[in-house]
């Protein structure tokens, strides 16, 4: 017990690092990551998990095929994507925003899927409702629709938020300094004080992670229960079609058929 | 492509010169190893542990409801390198030797870290299918005469593993996605190969856009079978719920 006290001294190296003067690390460094990149991937999963479902057929295959090719890459893959290919193309970035890319990328696929369902899960009368009051379709989307979809998305939101949080410990190996980075640089300093370097590291991830999926489950009951199983999505609802696009491509598609 | 502003000439033959030809290759096979070992053993542990999960008895349902706690709510990367680094100083002395001088140890801290994580998500999947389990047909199966193993065996876990099979697939698949995880640990599979040929060459590019490729494929073949088995395994519910009334 002892030596776990001792590994208690460094809670500040744990939290934030030498943060004031030196760069910001630790946990704090994992949570500000996993809430910037859940931001930037909800801006494009939504735009993305639209498309998906959109009417046209070359809008939802290729959403479909950008959110499947991410979803099937291992995010160390995405990660080291970023990392080598970012200088090549001229971007000189830092290895925070680097992360923040990547990790951004990896929770826009993982959330278009959520925002998928959670639109399908709306009762198809709502959009009809909406457009007999005179509504368009876009503004029914914006202020019918969607809140709705959303409301029921919390939960697998909060899920979500808590593994992404788990894999922000990935960025570790492109050299950010992160909690697991901290853990294994102490119990460097300190080969025999390894474990309790550990059980620090592992004690820093649990707690947030727990009170998160404790927040899921509150969540879930407030919300009422959602039941995705037995729900069966369709690939294409007439109502939700998104981008309206000029008469004349409409035109230039349909004869090209 | 001048537009680009790319300053990196694409060299296609590095992946297929000679000593990255055969890093690659055993990344490739050690991968697959890894994912399906894995796959066998988070599946049997798993499932064991969901047993333990619905069982009426607390020394049976508190450590493994504790375990699953634990686990889920932590990095996968974290069990890698718990056993790869902290593991072999928590065996008697003689072991933490024997540990140290064998050379595939991260393959097998790779695979036992890998474990510990899937088993805890697997038996969470497990255990809904369990719980889904109409209670006529476990009643059924003790009024024809079969003991509480012989129901498990031939009356609860095939029902429970075809209505829990996309979940369970799913799992598998990031399981196979996770393996590259295993790079932290010095495994030699395939992410490892590709950050070894970039780190020696200055040219990962074209050997991180094969393993990208080969990811890709394996995991929508992956999911292509399970969406095979999952329509050939599927119950005909109309029939049950007919029975039922």
């Amino acid at each position: 017990m002892e030596f776990l006290f001792e590994q208690l001294a460094n809670w500040k190296f744990y939290l934030i690092g030498a943060y004031p003067t030196g760069a910001l690390t630790g946990l704090v460094l994992n949570i500000v990551l996993a809430v910037l990149s859940i931001i930037i991937g909800l801006f494009f999963g939504i735009i993305f998990g639209l498309g998906r479902i959109s009417c046209r057929r070359y809008i939802r295959h290729s959403c479909g095929f950008c959110v499947d090719v991410v979803r099937s890459t291992p995010l160390l893959m995405i990660i080291f994507w970023f990392y080598f290919f970012l200088p090549v193309v001229g971007a000189k970035l830092h290895l925070f925003w680097c992360a923040v890319i990547s990790l951004s990328v990896y929770a826009a696929a993982y959330q278009a899927e959520i925002v998928r369902a959670g639109v399908l899960a709306v009762p198809l009368g709502q959009m009809e409702a909406s457009l007999s009051t005179g509504m368009t379709r876009l503004q029914a989307l914006i202020s019918v629709i969607l809140p709705q979809a959303f409301k029921m998305m919390l939960p697998s939101f909060v899920s979500f938020f808590n593994s992404l949080f788990k894999s922000t410990s990935t960025v570790y190996i492109i050299g950010i300094v992160d909690l697991t980075r901290t853990g294994i640089l102490i119990s460097q300093l300190k080969p025999n004080r390894i474990f309790a370097a550990y059980i620090c590291m592992a004690a820093g991830f649990w707690v947030v992670c727990y009170s998160l999926s404790l927040a899921a489950r509150i969540l879930e009951k407030r919300l009422g229960i959602l039941d995705y199983e037995s729900y069966k999505p369709e690939i294409c609802r007439e109502d939700l079609v998104l981008l309206p696009l000029p008469k004349t491509v409409k035109r230039f598609l349909v004869s090209q058929k | 492509m001048k537009f680009l502003n790319l300053r990196y000439e694409f060299d296609w033959g590095i992946p297929f010169r000679e000593p990255f030809l055969g890093w690659l290759i055993t990344g490739v096979k050690l991968t697959l190893i890894i994912a399906a070992v894995t796959a066998i053993t988070s599946l049997v542990f798993g499932t064991i542990l969901a047993i333990m999960r619905v069982s009426r008895f607390k020394f049976l349902n508190i450590p493994a409801k504790i375990y699953v706690e634990a686990v889920r709510n932590i990095p996968g990367l974290f069990w890698l390198l718990f056993f790869y680094f902290v593991f072999p100083q928590l065996l008697p002395f003689g072991l933490t030797d024997i540990v140290n001088r064998y050379s595939y140890y991260s393959v097998i801290a790779g695979i036992l870290g890998l474990t510990v994580d899937n088993s805890a998500y697997v038996s969470d999947i497990v255990r809904t299918g369990l719980l889904g389990i109409p209670r006529g047909h476990i009643e059924a199966a003790v009024s024809t005469g079969l003991n509480r193993l012989q129901q498990i065996r031939y009356i609860i876990l095939p029902e429970a593993f075809r209505t829990i099979l996309p979940p369970l697939g799913t799992r598998m698949i990031h399981n196979f996605k996770n393996s590259s995880l295993c790079m932290a640990i010095a495994t030699p599979e395939l992410t490892w190969a590709t950050q070894q040929v970039e780190s020696i060459t200055f040219r990962g590019l074209e050997v991180t856009f094969l393993a990208t490729v080969f990811y890709i494929g394996l995991s929508l073949a992956m999911a292509m079978i399970i969406i095979r088995l999952e329509r050939r395994w599927k119950i005909d519910m109309t029939s049950i719920t007919s029975m039922k009334n």
